[in-house]
């Protein structure tokens, strides 16, 4: 039914005969997003994904922040925050943690590079729906935003009482913030189905 | 006045994963066409999932503001800190928009979570929404603040991981981080669970 729209957050039924290019369509009652379209092939999506890979790899090797405290410094890593939980007999707020700052980010980093390299050369990578659905499933859980946030205010509480100074992972992390958020807004649902379809299409 | 015509009266069947429209044909355990989720008219369950998990999201909800969440050792004292405790510390320190963004992230933002689905839960449950458009926005609303308070729990591994030993004083996490983890995990799940499409089924006009 190519026709017909309907929206996901209140079931109301719109007309449509084809997909708006480049817009933002909402839905007339209820005002969600009904489908976003940017008129892109995947290559800047690709281009992100890889920006942001390795922003990633630099947030994680080196130093997040350090504190100086009568002449010794100490310093902590993007892992070493999880690891904070773990040995205080904290598991589940470790793997906490470690998912939404550091697993479902690189996740998501990953299995877009693996679905838009083949489909920018024409070809549909293997498990893709399965991947997809993941994708989908995994994104709500993606914190790096939050995690930012949540260093600038331990350094705050730090500063009362110590230096403290952020360190370059900090600056990779914030910038890798940014590009997830500019991936996620490359790859809007509607415009990835409109690449498959087209790939689909001409390799039935 | 138009009549508005909804995907169920056409027989057609959003996809809540990749959000196509499908034809749906009868037999409960369809696949999506285009991406092979599990296809369904409304998200099996929805309300109960989403009851049960707020209700146990406000019980949390308690220890989780009550309890302390850290405790520092120094040389010659220990301090517990709740999260108010926090909240009041950094305002003392001078730091207001911090304090003030902790305040809202930790503590208003899940109450006004709870209280919010807690609203719609029981409006759907009495069978009438007279105000559909108003409660669905105050939904997004929830849904879309509702990550920001996990800000503490990540505040709090750093602390943990920096204060230690040499630095003469040791942060040591207390349970109510978890209890307070817990609520935010929980509301998370509730609004991700909750089919908004109840709302609008309900709708009563009057």
């Amino acid at each position: 039914v190519p026709s017909v729209i309907v929206c996901h957050a209140c079931d109301l039924a719109h007309r449509s005969d084809s997909l708006a290019s480049n817009a933002r369509v909402r839905c007339v009652r209820c005002r969600a997003e009904l489908y976003r379209t940017n008129d892109r092939t995947p290559e800047t999506a690709i281009a992100l994904a890889l920006t942001a890979l390795v922003l990633f790899i630099l947030a994680n090797v080196y130093p997040l922040v350090a504190m100086t405290v009568g002449g010794t410094t100490r310093m902590t890593t993007l892992l070493g925050a999880a690891e904070a939980y773990h040995d205080q007999g904290y598991d589940a707020l470790a793997a906490l943690v470690a998912c939404t700052a550091i697993i479902v980010p690189a996740i998501q980093i990953v299995t877009l590079l693996y679905l838009l390299i083949p489909l920018q050369l024409g070809r549909l990578a293997p498990g893709q729906n399965l991947l997809f659905r993941m994708l989908t499933a995994v994104r709500p859980w993606g914190l790096t935003e939050v995690f930012m946030l949540g260093a600038v205010v331990a350094l705050v509480k730090l500063s009362a009482q110590a230096e403290v100074s952020p360190q370059i992972s900090l600056l990779a992390y914030g910038l890798l913030m940014i590009s997830i958020a500019a991936l996620t807004s490359a790859t809007p649902s509607e415009q990835y189905w409109s690449w498959i379809t087209a790939v689909r299409k001409r390799r039935p | 006045m138009t009549t508005l015509i909804t995907g169920r009266s056409l027989g057609l069947v959003v996809c809540l994963r990749c959000r196509a429209t499908v034809r749906a044909n009868g037999a409960e355990q369809s696949l999506c066409p285009r991406c092979e989720a599990q296809l369904a008219v409304r998200r099996p369950h929805s309300l109960s999932t989403t009851g049960a998990l707020v209700l146990t999201a406000a019980v949390l909800y308690i220890p989780a503001n009550l309890l302390p969440v850290m405790r520092t050792h120094e040389i010659l004292s220990d301090e517990d800190d709740t999260i108010m405790s926090g909240v009041i510390s950094l305002a003392h320190q001078g730091s207001w928009p911090i304090a003030l963004l902790v305040f809202f992230a930790s503590i208003v933002v899940p109450l006004l979570k709870l209280v919010a689905l807690g609203d719609i839960l029981l409006a759907i449950w009495r069978g009438g929404v007279r105000n559909p458009r108003q409660r669905s926005r105050m939904f997004r609303i929830v849904e879309f603040v509702g990550r920001w308070s996990m800000l503490d729990v990540f505040a709090l591994s750093l602390l943990a991981s920096l204060v230690q030993m040499q630095s003469l004083a040791i942060v040591q996490v207390r349970p109510a981080a978890f209890a307070f983890a817990a609520v935010v995990v929980l509301t998370m799940l509730a609004a991700q669970s909750f089919d908004e499409r109840l709302l609008w089924d309900a709708q009563k006009h009057d």
